[in-house]
């Protein structure tokens, strides 16, 4: 792990997504990786995801849990980040009734805005509580929502304002995309570049050279409720 | 008046009541219904204008509340009305035939109730075309609309072949297996949901189709109670008050044997059980079951009978409220100010959406009643 502390994790991360973007979509297999022993419960992911997805209030795509352990004198924080699993073998998807909701070929699993129906059984099926319903609310409690509560926010590379009826996000289910719209111009999740402890890693576990790669094939890994055969795709480093 | 062989009212009957109506002599039920249609079409604008941000009280942590379980109770009530259609001709025919073009019709109202109030739960209603065009074939949902869909036809079918007397055992037999399927397929979208323990069962579907089949029959129960009372033929509730008997014997089995499921297991989610336990027994088994099944095997008249079926109604359409939100009682995930146990209360929009459902079925039917469609059918039918 030498020569990965020598340089800037976000650095070769980059270096690894360039690498990654020059292959056919369907050799991708996006992944992430959280290690909680750096994770120092700042929060910065959540807002930083808040920021670049423009969600709404309530919604959040990257939670942060925090949990007390411990007995006080020998007490400590827990903090588990939760974005969307990506699954590998995804509840969401199964139950989908218009499949609005699908796993693409590079493994992302994906909301069309255009053909949600808004009946919310994905969120009812998702055993992280991973997905939302947008119903429609700003933080400003205006009824149509300040300029900069509407604006469009990018997600899939293809939303439009929330005030557009066909593609607006109201009325959907919503999740964390891992910020596809940003990966796909060679940009890095907006949770792993705000991450202040650089505890979240983002790449292409189909790359043996990449850093996730190498990362996740230690035994101090876990995926969260991998029991329910979901096959999540963020490992968490303990 | 017949188009098709099918009967719809006498204009001058309709026109009749009409007149009766402004003179406000309209009957009492029917009054009520349109100032519940006229409130409750104001609680759908509310929610179809303002949205649901603004209108209703199911969010990400309750994604589904008190308008699924309006939809799951009709859906169930339009199933158990098919049922007790097809018990009734197989096994009562005789008694029950002046009923049948009622209780067929009654499936229909209430399977377009239903519909009425899922509608206004979803965020893009006008997107259900969808289904047909984009279908997932791996979706209880969207097997549910198949199958819904064919209910509803063969309900249709089977209403306009009573109406020309034509009768049909193919047709009747087919009328029982599509619902048994369309209502096990309603309760394999929850049961099928292995995130959430209080759904998750295969003894579900079973308990659905039971469960439909004494609120179907209820209702069933109240109109046959009435048209006895106005014909002086007290013969025609025995088959009703029989078959509610059966119908709250199974179900109580089925309720006991699901919260005995849940109190034995340890799984996170399964712990709604035990917190949920006196309210399961007292008012899900003892006022919802108990109470109804010892009026019927004590009082025969029509009036317990409609007393008996009235508490169903009501015990059962709280039992399906309490199957839907209950289930998301104990969060998957808690972060920031999810607290530990969930609390839903629906907003005054979403209990007008109930209301229309209520009115729209109530409104329906005492109006055809009222300008004799049934009489007319039932006369000649068999």
């Amino acid at each position: 792990m030498s020569a990965i502390e020598d340089k800037d994790i976000l650095e070769i991360m980059h270096a690894d997504l360039q690498r990654a973007l020059k292959k056919p979509r369907k050799e991708r297999r996006w992944a992430m990786a959280i290690d909680l022993k750096k994770c120092i419960g700042c929060h910065a992911c959540t807002t930083g995801c808040m920021s670049e997805n423009l969600t709404p209030p309530d919604i959040h795509y990257r939670p942060v849990k925090e949990e007390e352990i411990g007995e006080f004198p020998n007490t400590g924080m827990r903090f588990l980040p939760r974005p969307c699993m990506q699954c590998d073998a995804p509840s969401c998807t199964q139950v989908c009734p218009v499949t609005a909701t699908y796993k693409r070929d590079d493994g992302l699993v994906v909301i069309d805005y255009e053909k949600c129906i808004g009946c919310r059984y994905c969120l009812v099926a998702c055993p992280y509580g991973a997905r939302s319903a947008d119903v429609g609310q700003y933080f400003t409690g205006d009824f149509h929502g300040k300029t900069y509560e509407v604006e469009n926010s990018g997600e899939y590379g293809k939303t439009s304002k929330r005030t557009s009826h066909w593609r607006s996000p109201i009325g959907n289910a919503r999740k964390c995309h891992f910020c596809i719209h940003r990966v796909e111009k060679g940009e890095l999740t907006r949770c792993t570049t705000t991450c202040l402890a650089s505890a979240t890693y983002f790449g292409d576990i189909n790359d043996p050279k990449a850093l996730i790669t190498k990362l996740i094939s230690k035994s101090n890994v876990i995926k969260y409720k991998e029991e329910l055969g979901t096959k999540p795709m963020v490992y968490y480093i303990i | 008046m017949q188009i098709y062989g099918v009967y719809v009212p006498e204009k001058e009957r309709l026109l009749n009541y009409f007149s009766l109506f402004k003179q406000g002599k309209g009957g009492l039920v029917v009054y009520l219904a349109i100032i519940g249609l006229v409130f409750g079409g104001f609680g759908f604008g509310s929610i179809f204008i303002l949205g649901h941000g603004h209108t209703i009280n199911t969010s990400s942590l309750v994604p589904w509340g008190l308008q699924i379980s309006t939809y799951v109770y009709f859906a169930l009530v339009s199933g158990g009305c098919i049922f007790t259609n097809f018990i009734g001709n197989m096994f009562f025919h005789e008694k029950y035939k002046h009923l049948a073009s009622r209780v067929i019709f009654m499936g229909l109202v209430t399977a377009i109730a239903g519909f009425a109030s899922l509608a206004s739960e979803l965020g893009h209603v006008e997107r259900m075309y969808l289904f047909m065009i984009s279908p997932n074939p791996t979706s209880p949902m969207f097997w549910m609309s198949v199958w819904y869909t064919a209910d509803i036809s063969i309900l249709l079918v089977e209403y306009v072949n009573i109406q020309r007397h034509v009768h049909s055992k193919a047709l009747l037999y087919t009328s029982f297996v599509i619902p048994i399927i369309t209502y096990c397929s309603l309760g394999s979208l929850f049961g099928a949901v292995g995130t959430m323990p209080y759904y998750y069962s295969s003894l579900l579907p079973i308990y659905f189709l039971f469960s439909g089949f004494l609120s179907g029959n209820a209702l069933c129960a109240i109109i046959a109670a009435f048209h006895a009372k106005a014909t002086g033929n007290m013969k025609l509730i025995k088959p009703f008050m029989r078959l509610q008997k059966i119908a709250l014997a199974s179900v109580l089995v089925l309720t006991f044997c699901r919260i005995i499921i849940g109190l034995a297991s340890n799984l996170s989610g399964y712990e709604v059980f035990r917190e949920t336990f006196f309210q399961n027994v007292i008012f899900g088994i003892v006022c919802a079951l108990v109470v109804p099944f010892a009026i019927l095997m004590n009082k025969r008249t029509t009036g317990w009978l409609i007393v008996s079926s009235v508490i169903v109604l009501f015990t059962q359409f709280m039992a399906r409220l309490d199957l839907v939100v209950e289930g998301f009682r104990v969060p998957v995930f808690r972060a920031y100010d999810i607290p530990e146990r969930i609390n839903y209360f629906p907003s005054i929009f979403e209990m007008l959406v109930v209301l229309a459902s209520v009115s729209l079925v109530a409104l329906i039917y005492i109006v055809c009643e009222k300008t004799g469609l049934f009489e007319i059918a039932g006369k000649e039918t068999h």
